[in-house]
């Protein structure tokens, strides 16, 4: 969904949702006013970050199954944005999949969209949560071709191009993921965790044999880790993969000893880059190790690292 | 001119302030609030695409754009070149125009265009808003208060500020520091964005929120076509662009560079 960005919960965060979701009655403003937040609330306010405040809201309760809140908060939007806001139809529509409780409720929702997407073939959020649906009905062929033409018309939508990547590597389409991310890079080319996706997705496909070259593709994840830490230089998913790529350059012996062409880094630097990024991985993994409660959201990467530098750990 | 060194003293009837000075200050912040308020009743958003042809043909451009101004920091040599051919086959054969079929016919009137002439009476609205409140007091402060001299600045000032300051008072000799009623309003007219700005909040808080909460995709609303330009033209021009560029890759030796920057920081 558009609007994200500034999200204070992002989808995979499922401990701060929860925290937020617990809010919604106060937030709201009906039930038992239970904390501080509540006590300082003032009434609420027509800005704009209090409806960002409250879709945030409906998302976290929708994902933490309190469909009453949801609704609430469903209900304040579309009083004030009117149901036919392309927005809150969005909204509505991914409120209807929440609470739909068999498949043939999913399919009666995606019935609707094509209703909806009839009258007006440039509703954003519909076609989005279209391809949602389609997605998780089990039909990514239908998914993929209904995101094709979304980005045949919308191509410079970062989001949807990411969707289509996750949805053709689900697929088993290596080269074609990898294109669609590097599209999503192009509209968005800071972003470093778009690029160590990135390197992740060249990393697996230079390990299946029927991909072109695998050296070529090992060496390009390399770069593209490499890029993704000097964008955010504490970014433990870039350093996880920096160790993963640059083991498997040195295991497959891609890199040669002294390259003929200058861009192409030699074994004693590739070897260099695996000692800096251990280390690094190692200092990331103590230093939040301490300060557990901050990383709470991201605990199953610092196990995945700290596994990693047990295995790769040289034997004393 | 004025004699220097004199100070020049010219006696003025305190009436002069609380019925002209006053008034014409308070006239003007409460026809800049209702002109706000005016603009932002009128005021109609852009309109989105209504059809995914047309969607592509606001999109395809900035597509160009993105892929030239950040090819340098993602693709390889490689993707780069099968971008950059697809996209200038598509600029150059059409195939993102709205309706190809209608290419290099020159762009249809904007005043028989209904899209066009939306966009025109939204210019012209907001115009209007401006001009009319303008005419119509200055008219009324030239027919009741011309020719009055309301108010002495507390500083020297040099000469060339008399055109600015005494419009409408045709006194050679004045001193430059008094100001006619015409003047008043003019310095009202440009200098009360601030006081607008102190109290509408900041200024268009209103229209502002309607607009970003209609914007499900910030993306999908912008049109970086003005009515009236040929998308044809865009597009080739574009092409040009695209067809010049040297690529290079930053990430050709990221890796040294990585252990240049970062290494030293944990050894």
């Amino acid at each position: 969904m558009g609007g994200l960005a500034d999200a204070e919960v992002n989808g995979s965060d499922v401990l701060s949702a929860l925290r937020l979701s617990q809010q919604a009655p106060a937030i709201l403003g009906h039930g038992p006013a239970l904390n501080a937040l509540a006590a300082s609330s003032k009434p609420p306010r027509d800005t704009a970050e209090e409806y960002n405040r409250i879709e945030q809201l409906f998302l976290a309760c929708l994902q933490t199954g309190d469909d009453q809140s949801a609704q609430a908060c469903l209900d304040r939007l579309s009083h004030r944005f009117g149901p036919s806001n392309e927005r809150v139809m969005g909204l509505r529509g991914l409120y209807q999949e929440a609470i739909a409780k068999d498949k043939s409720a999913l399919e009666k929702c995606l019935a609707e969209y094509e209703t909806i997407l009839s009258d007006n073939p440039v509703n954003v959020p519909i076609m989005k949560r279209r391809v949602a649906l389609l997605r998780s009905l089990q039909r990514p062929a239908d998914a993929i071709s209904a995101l094709i033409q979304l980005l045949d018309a919308i191509p410079t939508d970062a989001e949807a191009w990411g969707e289509l990547a996750d949805l053709y590597q689900s697929q088993g389409l290596g080269s074609q993921a990898i294109f669609s991310l590097e599209e999503a890079l192009l509209i968005a080319p800071n972003s470093w965790n778009i690029h160590a996706r990135l390197g992740e997705l060249l990393y697996v496909c230079s390990s299946a044999s029927s991909e072109g070259d695998p050296a070529r593709l090992a060496g390009k994840s390399v770069q593209h880790f490499c890029r993704s830490i000097e964008l955010c230089d504490d970014y433990l998913r870039g350093f996880y993969g920096l160790v993963l790529a640059t083991s498997r350059v040195l295991d497959q012996k891609y890199a040669p000893e002294s390259p003929a062409d200058p861009t192409v880094p030699s074994r004693k630097t590739i070897q260099q880059l695996q000692t800096f990024a251990l280390q690094r991985l190692e200092h990331i993994v103590q230093s939040r190790s301490v300060d557990d409660q901050h990383w709470a959201s991201s605990r199953s990467e610092l196990i995945a690292a700290k596994e990693l530098l047990n295995r790769l750990a040289p034997p004393k | 001119m004025a004699v220097p060194g004199v100070e020049q003293t010219i006696l003025r009837d305190p009436a002069l302030f609380y019925w002209i000075l006053f008034p014409i200050s308070v006239v003007m912040i409460l026809t800049g609030i209702l002109r706000h308020y005016a603009t932002v009743l009128m005021n109609t958003p852009p309109k989105p695409a209504s059809t995914l042809a047309e969607s592509r043909e606001r999109h395809a451009l900035l597509r160009g754009v993105n892929l030239r101004n950040h090819a340098c920091s993602v693709l390889d040599r490689e993707s780069f070149e099968a971008r950059k051919n697809y996209l200038l086959n598509g600029f150059r054969s059409g195939a993102f125009l709205k309706d190809p079929n209608n290419r290099g016919q020159p762009p249809a009137n904007p005043m028989t265009d209904p899209a066009g002439m939306e966009a025109m009476m939204g210019m012209l609205k907001g115009n209007m808003m401006m001009m009319i409140p303008q005419t119509l007091i200055m008219s009324w402060i030239n027919a009741f208060f011309s020719g009055f001299v309301i108010l002495k600045l507390p500083f020297p000032l040099t000469i060339r500020f008399k055109s600015m300051l005494q419009s409408g008072v045709m006194t050679r000799d004045l001193d430059v520091q008094w100001v006619s009623s015409l003047s008043w309003y003019f310095l009202n007219l440009m200098g009360l964005q601030s006081v607008f700005g102190f109290i509408l909040g900041s200024d268009n808080a209103a229209n502002q929120m309607a607009q970003q909460m209609g914007m499900a995709n910030p993306a999908a609303m912008m049109n970086p076509m003005q009515p009236g330009q040929d998308p044809d033209k865009l597009f080739l021009s574009e092409a040009e662009n695209l067809e010049v560029m040297e690529h290079f890759c930053i990430l050709d030796g990221v890796e040294e560079r990585i252990l240049r920057n970062f290494a030293p920081v944990v050894n």
